[in-house]
Formats: C-alpha cells, structure tokens, sequence
C-alpha cells in the first residue's frame, strides 16, 4: 500500500479502485455496495453524501455553496429520486471572511429554494490556520425515489441508447482555465440542479440508468458502465453536443473534453424505443436544449467503450488514470 | 467533437490519394508526442493501410527526461524551503527514489504551472521560498524559459532558478536517421518545434540521408496529409523537407524566439533517456545567466543512472521496438503502475497504445 496521490481524488481508475478497497472493509457490514451514485433505501427513500472541494471558490457560473447542493441533490436525481432533505458540514480555515461564507450559504439556500429542498442538519468546524484550503463543504441529501421503473447500471442492457443533456466539459474547463490562467469570456460552469429537468423522465418507462458525468467526466461514467453491466458502449464523437470554448481549453491544455466534469449534465441510458420521446422530453427544458443520442449499448466487446471519431476511426476510451495535468507543449 | 461537418470525406479523399501513391510498405515515424497522441485520439492508426507502418518517435518531453534528471527534480523538491515547479505530467514519473508526486505526498512542494511565468509569480508570492524551476522540453518550451529569466532578471527576482532539462530535436534526429540498424523511410516533423526552428534545420535529413520530410500540425487533416506527403516523397524518389503546416510555421522560424534562446542559453551535449549522450542536444543557462542556475545554486551535477531493469523506454523512444514489444508493457507496467516515462507521459506511445487501443490491443483495429 502506497500513499494517497491527488490522483486517488480524480475520478478516474485510482479512484475506483481505491473506493472499492475502501467498501471491502465494511463488506461484512454491508454487503456488496452497488457503486451507484445514490443508495436506494427500504421504503422508497435515497440517499447520498458528498464532500466539496474547489479552488477557487467562486467561478464563473458558481460558487461552493451551489455546487455542494447541486452536487449531492444531482447523485439522488440521476436514480429518480426527489431531493428534500439536506445535511450540511462546513469545515472553515481560520481567517476565511465571514460574509465571504455567507455568500456561498446565501447561493446554496437559493438552490434548495428552487428545488423545495430544506436544510434539517447541519455542523460547523472552524480549522487552524494553514489545515484547510479556506472552505470545505460535505452534504448529505436525502429524498423520496420516484421512478416508476428502477434506474441502476444493472437496469442496462444492449440496444440501450445513450444520451446526454448538454455539451460535456463545461465544470471542469472553467477550473482549468482558472487554474493555469487562461482568459475566456463567456464559458461558465454548468453548475445546475438537474432534478426539474429529471422529473419528468421518471413517469416514462424507458429510462435504464442515468449518471452526472462530474469527476473523470463522461468518458469514465461510460467505461464504469460497460465494466459494472459487462456491456460493449460505442459512441459517435460527431454526436457529442459539443462547446467552442470547452474545446479550446482542452487543445490548450491538452486534456480529453471527454474527461472534464459536468455539474449539470448527465447521461442517460434508454431503451432504443423510447429514445425520441425521452430527447423531446429533455429539449423541452432549458438544461437539455442540446440533448443528443451519442451511442448505443452493444452486445459486442463487454467492457469496453469505442469511440467512431470526427476523422472516422475507431478508439478506445479507456477510465482518466490518473490526475488531469495540462501538457508541456 | 471538433466542428468540422465534412471532416470524414476529407479524409477519405486523403486516404485515397495515400492509395494512389504508396508503391510498397513505408515505414514513417511521428517524431512528436503531440502527434502520437492526436493520431490515437483520431483513430488514424484503424484507417492506414497495412502498409503504413507508423514508429513513435523521441518527441515526448517527458519521456526523453533521463533518470538522473528526475532524481534532480525530486531531490530539489525534496530539499526544506524549496519549491520546485515544472510542467504537466513531469510529477508522475518514477525516478530511483519515487516521483515528484509521492515527494508530494509526503509533504515536498511541487506546483504544476501551465506556463514558465507562472514560476515567477510563484516565487514573488513566496519570498521565504527558494523556487526552482524545472525546464524540461524542446524548442518549444524553452523560450518560455528564456522569457521567464530575462523578466527574473529584470526584476531582480533573488528566489528563483531553472533547472535546465531542455533538449533540442534536430541533434537527436541525425542521430537515428544516421543508425543503419534503423528502417525509418520518413519523418513526420513537429509543427510546434518548427515555428520556432522553421524548416532549414532538417534540411540535412533529406540532403545527407535520403529520408522524406513533412513539416504537419496536429489535426487528423494535417497529419493524414503530412503521411500522404511523404508517401508521395518515397515512391516517387525525391526525398524533401516539405512544410504543410504553412499557417503556423515560416520557413525561417521565429527569429525573435532564436534570438532570445542564442542569448539565454548554450548548446550542451546531454543525456536522453534510454538514447544516451547526444552531442549538442541540450541548453544550458549561457554564463550571463549562471546567477539563475539551479545546477550550481543547489550542487547538482547529473550521474549516469540505470533505468529500471527490463524498461525498454529508450527502445520505444528510438523506434527500435514498438510499445507492445517491450516484456513489462501491459504487465508490470501501467499507467496507474508506470515503470517508465513512455507510460507515464499523457504524450507517451506506450501511453496511448494502452489508453486508446485496449492495452495495444483495440477490437476495432490498429
């Protein structure tokens, strides 16, 4: 056992592997966990925690406040679960301004608003100088499941159609392009909570699985997949909804758009017949405007996720192994 | 996702060109890791006819990185009170004593810039700090390099160094295109180092040994014509340097950015990975510069080390053997496992080999 690497934090395969190491500890406990991004609880109820780190705080299209409500109210509605209950930890760097705080709890209760969500828990730690990187958030959202057929990576069978709401990218390229100081005007996180654009897809029948593509981004939701239901998942490059500037940070940079987080864009895992019905369903709402059917579920090569590219060959896209690092030329 | 509506019919009409030319199997290496990975991101390698054969070439700055000078890297890292700061993927690679991301992990400071500047902010924000910065990478880079120590100097920025890793391409090329041991029939040269060389520098490739030249950027159109090109060059028997990246490179380079490296720093015979010594291959800071040496500020000098035992890294670098050649590829080594840097660097060939073909071996081909 080595140590923890930033790696270990990304998303990708470190972090799958390290989340499994951990689950195996409490497999005596628990049973098998099903890696999903929320638990199913007996009696109809969901579940999901989650903790919030992000540097800077505040960033175009959002700030910690939102995304830790976004954050955990999306794991519970990407499995048609209705977000209504919320338990928040704060944990404070000694010096962090109080009305800076406030503003990001100001953004986080407007979020609940939207979403009819109430906070009913909540705790405070205020950390000694230099033992935190100013402001850390963890959630623990709670809700009612509300689709009328079971939404899980087992529910994914070949034939399946996958859509995704919106441009992939856009949470993880704004980071970037705060981090290594490249100036865009108008790329804004996709920050968003995704339940009102959800709700309605839970009254259909076709709905298999639904993810957030956040950490390791779309790329690696999709391989999770294939791994977890043994399937073969190929997708059309052309088909992805695509942003100008998500793209540009990503040639700058030298990272995969495929890999960047999302914050308000999902993927969706629908039987072939209800794939129309489940786009129109989507469109109609301004967070799926661009939603597109960007692959399909096959029988053939289980495990695996083939990529037809924009030039017409064919790829592997393979789990982000480790941290996101820009490239040297 | 790139926004080019017809991009698959214009390479399709490339595809057929490349197949009016091609007279017999050629075998072209991309020198560049930026081009290594743009063709395994683009699926380029499924769409070749078998007889393209395409090598990886030393163009990958991390890859190229001898061990001793990662060990420098991390040995400075290591030291209390230094920063060391440096590109990309550089804090993944294993030297004889762990990388510059477990020296982190164990409380050394290393910071990840986006660009050499960065360094330089760096060590104005963190006065009690001595910042060294790690300059790894060719042409390209190392003006970005020269950049940062005339704007240190002009500062009067006390707290900073460069640990000069740079290499340059042309020196390293002579070297493989003058091994008989090697089949390489062409090269696919490096847009980003060219804009800064221009063309005249390769000239000896075609001149002294025969071998075709294209000059290509980084999209699937740019390569896919660069291969059509040298193609066009073998079979029809008139090997060249020829330039189709003509929207980025002049055939005279950035004269400015010559400049600025004549000024900043001295050709050095260095060490490659796994290729050995290369005469007149590196830059070291020019005597103007010594203040800013993090060789002599901090007492490093660079010993010969061994790389680990089975890595085959510097076989890959020069094009001897491919990725899935090397007996620890896909086994002991990994990219969440790497042994050597052609699997750690996101520009690496056994990288890309693993990440887009199924640990070498796609269902979809190549």
């Amino acid at each position: 056992m080595g140590r923890l690497s930033l790696g270990h934090g990304s998303g990708g395969r470190l972090t799958n592997d390290l989340v499994k190491k951990i689950a195996s500890a409490f497999a005596r406990e628990s049973g098998m966990l099903e890696f999903e991004d929320c638990a199913l609880l007996p009696g109809g109820w969901g579940v999901t925690i989650d903790g919030f780190t992000v540097s800077p705080l505040s960033f175009p299209g959002g700030d910690i406040g939102k995304l830790a409500v976004c954050g955990s109210a999306n794991d519970l509605a990407v499995r048609g679960v209705r977000p209504l209950w919320l338990a928040m930890s704060l944990l404070a760097e000694e010096g962090l301004d109080e009305e800076e705080l406030f503003t990001y709890m100001r953004s986080a209760a407007s979020v609940c608003a939207e979403l009819g969500v109430q906070l009913v828990a909540g705790d405070t730690k205020v950390l000694p100088k230099g033992q935190a990187d100013r402001l850390y958030i963890a959630t623990c959202a709670m809700g009612k499941n509300e689709a009328i057929s079971p939404w899980g990576i087992k529910e994914i069978s070949p034939g399946d159609t996958v859509i995704v709401s919106g441009p992939v990218g856009r949470h993880g390229a704004v980071i970037a392009s705060l981090r290594y100081d490249i100036k865009l005007r108008e790329l804004e996180s996709d920050c968003a909570p995704l339940w009102p654009l959800i709700e309605p897809l839970t009254r259909l029948l076709g709905v298999h699985a639904a993810r957030d593509c956040t950490r390791g981004g779309l790329g690696t939701v999709l391989c999770e997949w294939a791994e977890v239901a043994n399937v073969g998942i190929e997708i059309d490059e052309e088909a992805i909804p695509a942003d100008g500037d998500v793209s540009a940070v990503s040639d700058i940079l030298g990272f995969d758009p495929l890999y960047l987080a999302c914050e308000g864009t999902a993927v969706f895992a629908v039987a072939s017949e209800w794939t129309e019905t489940v786009l129109e369903t989507m469109r109609s709402h301004p967070l799926g405007r661009s939603a597109a059917a960007i692959g399909k579920v096959t029988e053939a090569h289980p495990g695996l996720v083939g990529l037809r590219t924009s030039a017409g060959g064919m790829r592997v896209v393979d789990m982000q192994g480790g941290e996101l690092l820009p490239r040297i030329c | 996702m790139p926004q080019v509506g017809d991009l698959r019919a214009k390479m399709s009409s490339l595809l057929e060109a490349l197949n009016k030319w091609l007279c017999g199997p050629i075998t072209v290496m991309e020198v560049c890791g930026t081009h290594t990975v743009s063709i395994f991101r683009s699926g380029i390698r499924t769409m070749l006819p078998k007889d393209v054969r395409l090598l990886s070439g030393p163009g990958c700055p991390v890859c190229v990185t001898d061990q001793a000078e990662v060990d420098a890297m991390v040995s400075l890292a290591k030291k209390p009170g230094v920063v060391l700061a440096t590109y990309g993927d550089m804090v993944r690679v294993p030297g004889s004593c762990g990388s510059l991301a477990e020296a982190r992990s164990c409380g050394a400071e290393v910071a990840v810039v986006g660009s050499a500047i960065q360094a330089l902010a760096l060590a104005e924000s963190m006065q009690d700090k001595e910042v060294v910065f790690a300059g790894i990478g060719f042409e390209t880079t190392a003006p970005a390099t020269a950049v940062l120590l005339r704007e240190a100097r002009r500062k009067n920025v006390k707290n900073l160094s460069v640990l000069s890793l740079h290499k340059l391409v042309p020196p390293v090329l002579r070297l493989l295109a003058s091994d008989p041991t090697l089949v390489i029939d062409g090269f696919l040269l490096p847009g980003h180092v060219s804009t800064i060389i221009g063309t005249a520098p390769y000239a000896f490739l075609a001149e002294e040994y025969g071998k075709a030249c294209a000059v290509a950027g980084f999209e699937p159109l740019d390569i896919m014509a660069g291969i059509v090109e040298i193609a066009r060059q073998i079979c029809g028997g008139r090997p060249a340097v020829r330039c189709l990246y003509g929207r980025v490179v002049r055939h005279e380079g950035n004269v400015k950015a010559q400049e600025l490296l004549g000024e900043v720093f001295r050709p050095a015979s260095v060490r490659w990975r796994g290729i050995g010594v290369v005469e007149a291959s590196g830059l070291v800071l020019a005597d103007d510069y010594s203040d800013f040496d993090a060789y002599s500020r901090f007492g490093i000098t660079l010993e010969e080390v061994n790389p680990p035992a089975g890595c085959r890294c510097g076989d890959v670098l020069a094009g001897r053997i491919a990725p899935l050649e090397c007996p620890l590829f896909g086994g002991s080594c990994t990219p969440q496992f790497p042994v050597g840097p052609c699997m750690v660097s996101s520009e690496g060939s056994c990288s890309a080999y693993y990440k887009y073909s199924s640990k070498g071996v796609s269902p979809w081909g190549a």
